[in-house]
This record gives C-alpha cells, sequence and structure tokens, in this order.
C-alpha cells in the first residue's frame, strides 16, 4: 500500500500535464522562410519601352529600380511598366524620373510610364525626393541648390557658405552636409531651421548625412581624427545631442546614412559592415561584411532590413532583425546590383534580372 | 567715396593677409598648360564661377600645396548622395586653414587612396567629369576661416598677357532711357546707371572667347564712384554674392551678362567719366567720355 500512492501521484500528475499542453497548447515560435516570388529579365527588354499598363493605371505598389545603365519600375508580379536606357545619369523616385544628359539645360519628369509630368530648365542636374513629390536642381559647382514647383518655376533657391558634400531630401526636410563642416536643416520652402556648427575634429568635413522623414531626427558622420557619429533629436525648435561616438574610420569619401521609413532605425557605413542605432534608446548594433555598403532595404516584415556589401564583384547580403538576430545571410557574384523593396518584399536585381523574395513567418 | 573705400578696404585687406600667411612662393599652378577658359566670378547664367577652369587638354593635375586629402569623389565609383556637377574631383586641406579643389578630373584617374600629398604630387588628370562638356580642371579655393571661396589668381603666379581687356561699349541707363555713351554725346540728367561691354579675351584661340575681369573702377567727374574686384565669393542670405561688399548676381551682371559698372549722380552740364578694367594679369584698359548732361 505504501508503494502505490506515489505511483497513482505521479501517473496523475503526468496525466494532468499532458490534459493540459492537449488543452492549452504553447504556441511554437514562427519560422521565417525567404521563397522566391519571382523573377524577370530586363536585359532583353527593348529600351525606352513601356510594357505594361496605361499612364496612371495600376501604379499602387510598383517599384523603381537601377540596374547598372537601365532604370525603371516594376510591378508587384513582376511586370516591367517601364524600361529605360540611362542617358548619363537618372534621378529616380516612386513617382517619377528625369533621364538627363551631362550637360542640359533642360529637363523632362516623367511618370513611371514615361508620360510627361513636368518640364523645367537650369544649370546643375536634378534631384528628386525618395517620394518624388519634390523637385530640386544641384548647382554645377555644388554650392547652391533651387526647388522647382509644379509649373517648373523656381520654388526658391539657396546658395551655401562651402561645397555641399552631402544632401538628405525626406518629406518636407532637407539636411545638407557642407565641407566646412556645417549642417544645415531647410525646410520645405527652403527656409533653415537648424544650423549645427561644425564638429572640433581636425578636418571637421561632412561625409555623410540623413534626417528623418518627419525631422525627428537628425545624424551625420563628419570630420577626420576623430570621425564621429552625431544623431540629434528634435527639442522644441531646436536639435539636441542624442548620440555622439567616435568612430574608429578615416573616411575621405561620402558615406552611406541613412534611417528606416518608421525613423526606429540609424544605419551608416562603420568601416567593418554597417553600424546600426536606434535613436530613441542609443542602443547599438553591428553587421560586418567585406567591401562597401552597397545598398538597404527596409521590409515591411517583422521589422527585418536588409543590407547588402559589395566587395568587387562579390555581393553579400544579410536580412536582420536591427538589433536582435542575423535572418539570412548570402553570397552572391553580379557585376550589376540593385536592393529595393516592393510590395513590402525584398527586390534584388543581379545583372539584368530583377527577383521578388518574399519572406514569410510560418 | 568713403564707403566705397572701406568696402574695398574690407575685402582687399583679408585677401592681402591671406597672402601674406600662405606659403606663397610655393603655391604653383595646378597644371603645366596654363590655359585659362574660365574666370572667377564669370557669370555663368543663373551664379558666379567659384573657381577658375583651365583647359590645355588632358595634362596632370597637381596639388599646388602640400596638404591633406579632406575629400574624394570618384564619378560613378564612389557612393554619392546628390548628382555632382564637379565630377571627379579632390580637396585637399592646407596649413592655414585653406582648402584647394580641383574638379572634373577624368573618371578613374584618382588613383589609388592617399591621404597626405607633397606641393606637386598628381591628384588625377583634366577630364570632362561632371557638369563640363570639355577636357578642362576646375580648380577652386576655399578660406574656411572666412568662409570664402578666393579668386586663385589673385594666388598664383602670373603668366603673360598678350592681349588687352576690351570695354566695347558703355550704355548709361537713366529710368527706361538708355543712351550709349560716347564723347559729346547728351544724356538726360538723374541717377544713373552705368552698364558695360567690357571682357578679357582667352589667350590661346583666335575667335572671340570672353573671360571675366579682375577689376573695374569708374570715376566721374575727378572722383572713384565705384570699383569691383573679383577677388572673394562668399555666402551673405543665402546668395553666393562677390567680396565684402555683398554683391549678389544680379548687381555685378545685368540678365544679358553685361557688367554693371555702378551708378552716378549726373546733373547738368560737362561731365567727364572714366571706366578701367583690368584684367588678371595686370593689363588695363581704360576709356574716357566727355559729354553733356542736359537740364
Amino acid at each position: 500500500m505504501k508503494n502505490r500512492r506515489p505511483a497513482s501521484v505521479f501517473f496523475t500528475a503526468v496525466l494532468l500535464i499532458v490534459l493540459y499542453f492537449a488543452l492549452f497548447p504553447y504556441p511554437l515560435g514562427k519560422e521565417l522562410v525567404a521563397k522566391p516570388s519571382w523573377a524577370v529579365d530586363i536585359a532583353t527588354t527593348s529600351s525606352n519601352s513601356a510594357a505594361g499598363d496605361l499612364p496612371g493605371s495600376g501604379d499602387e505598389g510598383i517599384s523603381p529600380f537601377q540596374l547598372g545603365d537601365l532604370f525603371g519600375y516594376v510591378g508587384p508580379e513582376g511586370k516591367l511598366v517601364h524600361v529605360g536606357q540611362r542617358l548619363f545619369q537618372t534621378a529616380l523616385s516612386q513617382t517619377g524620373y528625369i533621364n538627363y544628359t551631362r550637360v542640359g539645360t533642360d529637363w523632362i519628369m516623367r511618370d513611371p510610364h514615361g508620360a510627361r509630368l513636368l518640364a523645367f530648365s537650369g544649370f546643375g542636374y536634378p534631384l528628386l525626393s525618395p517620394d518624388g513629390r519634390r523637385v530640386l536642381v544641384v548647382s554645377p559647382d555644388s554650392t547652391g541648390l533651387r526647388e522647382v514647383d509644379g509649373n517648373g518655376d523656381t520654388a526658391w533657391s539657396r546658395d551655401f557658405p562651402a561645397t555641399m558634400t552631402s544632401v538628405s531630401l525626406q518629406g518636407d526636410f532637407l539636411l545638407v552636409g557642407l565641407l566646412n563642416g556645417s549642417l544645415q536643416l531647410l525646410g520645405r520652402n527652403g527656409r533653415p531651421i537648424f544650423q549645427a556648427p561644425p564638429s572640433p575634429s581636425r578636418i571637421p568635413v561632412i561625409y555623410g548625412c540623413a534626417v528623418t522623414n518627419d525631422g525627428a531626427f537628425i545624424a551625420s558622420v563628419s570630420g577626420l581624427e576623430p570621425q564621429v557619429l552625431t544623431v540629434l533629436g528634435r527639442n522644441g525648435l531646436s536639435y539636441t545631442g542624442a548620440l555622439r561616438e567616435i568612430l574608429s574610420t578615416d573616411y575621405r569619401r561620402e558615406v552611406r546614412v541613412g534611417f528606416s521609413p518608421d525613423s526606429r532605425c540609424l544605419y551608416y557605413e562603420d568601416g567593418r559592415g554597417v553600424g546600426l542605432v536606434e535613436p530613441s534608446s542609443g542602443r547599438t548594433s553591428s553587421l560586418s561584411f567585406s567591401g562597401k555598403l552597397a545598398g538597404c532595404a527596409f521590409l515591411k516584415i517583422g521589422g527585418l532590413a536588409a543590407f547588402a556589401g559589395r566587395d568587387g564583384g562579390r555581393v553579400d547580403l544579410r536580412v536582420v532583425s536591427p538589433f536582435v538576430a542575423t535572418f539570412s545571410s548570402e553570397t552572391f557574384t553580379a557585376g550589376d546590383f540593385f536592393l529595393g523593396t516592393i510590395g513590402g518584399q525584398l527586390l534584388l536585381g543581379l545583372d539584368g534580372r530583377l527577383l521578388r523574395v518574399d519572406i514569410k513567418a510560418l | 567715396m568713403t564707403v566705397m573705400r572701406t568696402a574695398f578696404l574690407m575685402f582687399a585687406v583679408p585677401v592681402l593677409l591671406l597672402a601674406a600667411a600662405l606659403p606663397v612662393r610655393a603655391l604653383d599652378w595646378p597644371v603645366q598648360k596654363r590655359i585659362i577658359i574660365g574666370t572667377f566670378g564669370q557669370d555663368r547664367g543663373n551664379r558666379f564661377l567659384d573657381g577658375l577652369d583651365i583647359g590645355g587638354g588632358e595634362q596632370e593635375v597637381r596639388a599646388v600645396l602640400p596638404g591633406e586629402l579632406a575629400f574624394r569623389y570618384d564619378e560613378n565609383e564612389d557612393y554619392t548622395s546628390m548628382p555632382r556637377g564637379l565630377g571627379s574631383f579632390i580637396v585637399l586641406q592646407h596649413d592655414g586653414r585653406i582648402e584647394t579643389i580641383a574638379g572634373t578630373l577624368k573618371k578613374g584617374s584618382l588613383g589609388p587612396l592617399k591621404t597626405k600629398y607633397a606641393a606637386g604630387d598628381v591628384l588625377g588628370t583634366s577630364g570632362d567629369t561632371g557638369y563640363s562638356d570639355g577636357t578642362h580642371v576646375h580648380f577652386s579655393l576655399y578660406d574656411e576661416e572666412t568662409a570664402s571661396f578666393l579668386n586663385p589668381l589673385s594666388l598664383l603666379p602670373q603668366v603673360a598677357s598678350t592681349q588687352q581687356p576690351v570695354i566695347k561699349r558703355v550704355l548709361v541707363s537713366i529710368g527706361d532711357t538708355t543712351v550709349t555713351l560716347e564723347n559729346g554725346a547728351k544724356v538726360p540728367h538723374g541717377r544713373a546707371e552705368v552698364i558695360a561691354e567690357a571682357y578679357d579675351f582667352r589667350q590661346d584661340v583666335k575667335f572671340l572667347w570672353p573671360l571675366g575681369l579682375y577689376g573695374v573702377r569708374m570715376s566721374l567727374d575727378g572722383k572713384e564712384v565705384s570699383r569691383i574686384l573679383f577677388d572673394s565669393l562668399q555666402e551673405a542670405d543665402g546668395r553666393l554674392s562677390l567680396g565684402s561688399g555683398k554683391l549678389p548676381l544680379g548687381s555685378v551682371y545685368t540678365t544679358e551678362g553685361l557688367l554693371r559698372c555702378g551708378t552716378v549722380e549726373l546733373r547738368a552740364g560737362s561731365s567727364h567719366l572714366i571706366l578701367s578694367v583690368r584684367d588678371y594679369y595686370g593689363s588695363e584698359t581704360t576709356k574716357e567720355f566727355s559729354f553733356t548732361v542736359r537740364e
């Protein structure tokens, strides 16, 4: 009798546990799976052709791409909306593009189907905001900017006290980094909002700058000895320091600096790959790969981001959850490479081919 | 008059001080063939040219002073957040917070990354990258201390000049009336703007390739009334402006590209106007006009 009681208790306990898990199953973590959705060959599509719908129809979800000398727009299902041959350069945005020659004074902005949107004139080169709603002209000597209105006339223009080295145009905000180390933040009408003086570095050049879409944060990589990452946050009418980090880098060229569309993540070239900062908390992280940072894309799934490093023909692609984990690492060999998003998913361009990769939680 | 003199001194003195501070004797031309095809302060449609354009075909571009690499960009190779009219370019920082910019260099000629440059070290090859339609080097000199672009020709060793600058015509504009000024002319009285078609010549070609001037001086009835020196450009109220007088483009050039020499008060009677223009080589051309101002 003494030996039977513990055995019955044991079996009852096991039964209850089994019953508990049967009635209240514990959800296991979902696994992220990357699956190619479609691939399309753009190299064989004739240049400057619209291969898709009529202007204005079905533009929802199309994405711009630039791969080697070709540029254009592709739909979420892989239908090419437009493929064009780059002249000298192409200013490309979500809603329109300007394909221009080396020395031109007259430009035409066209919609993704190639239909004319805007014509304007001047000296220099055009620059479009990512959404295409703002059209600027950079002066030939890189000391001045001019914004063009919907009629092609000058909305405002401004010269800077030194040569511009880096520009970030997001929403209503335009951040300009100068050779003399100062940063100027301008509002919608070109009105100065904030000016940051040069850093105390020995040579205080701005090597890269970025502003968030809502103007809440601005960031720069500047100076030599030391080279410094500075993040400033809006504080009333001014900006105050959110983060200042001395970098071990010695860049003397423009470096890529940018924010995620939701402003939660700042990325910058950090010498070993890419450095990541969460401006609101100051949390940092880094990803290493060989070569220069060649592109980045923020996906609309699980806060994932993709970064690509390029070393000659070798491309290292990392899909990560910033500050958490690396989800995927792939290496390609490609002459031409492009990284973007389509429908919130990954859009890759590799040597004349576009490829959509969907990342899903299963 | 006093104001003009003060204004002149205000921008001439800093340039002289800078010239004294720089190891000027060590400063040499960035290229061997010194063919100037664009001059500092020249009207480039909607802005002043902030440096010097030097032609002479493809040639090595060298550091004019010892310096350190501050920035470089190789067209279509390096990342850029903005289109760059300077094309492939190199910026060197020199002692005294002076920077030199050599632009429109040949793509790929910048060579491997090098941080320290001795005077005479090769920066690259002159080319036609950026907003350029012919092989040349765009050379600028920037003074961080005064936040000014300086005229490189003020500081580079002088080159020989074979041609005098030209004053082709002088116009006097009073209200809606514009009169071509000639000896014996009769002009209305009042406050008048004197406008001139004046330029220098590119030295190496037979056809007309007008270049900008270095200085303009005007006097009326024995009194100096205006002086313009193309010595420095600095930002004022969001505009690159000429000299410490902070003259915006529209105050220096008409929309047709004619030179605005200054304004004079014409009073009835005889008047004598002297206009002198000087090029970068020290050659000067003067025109004098004796005319009658009507009641």
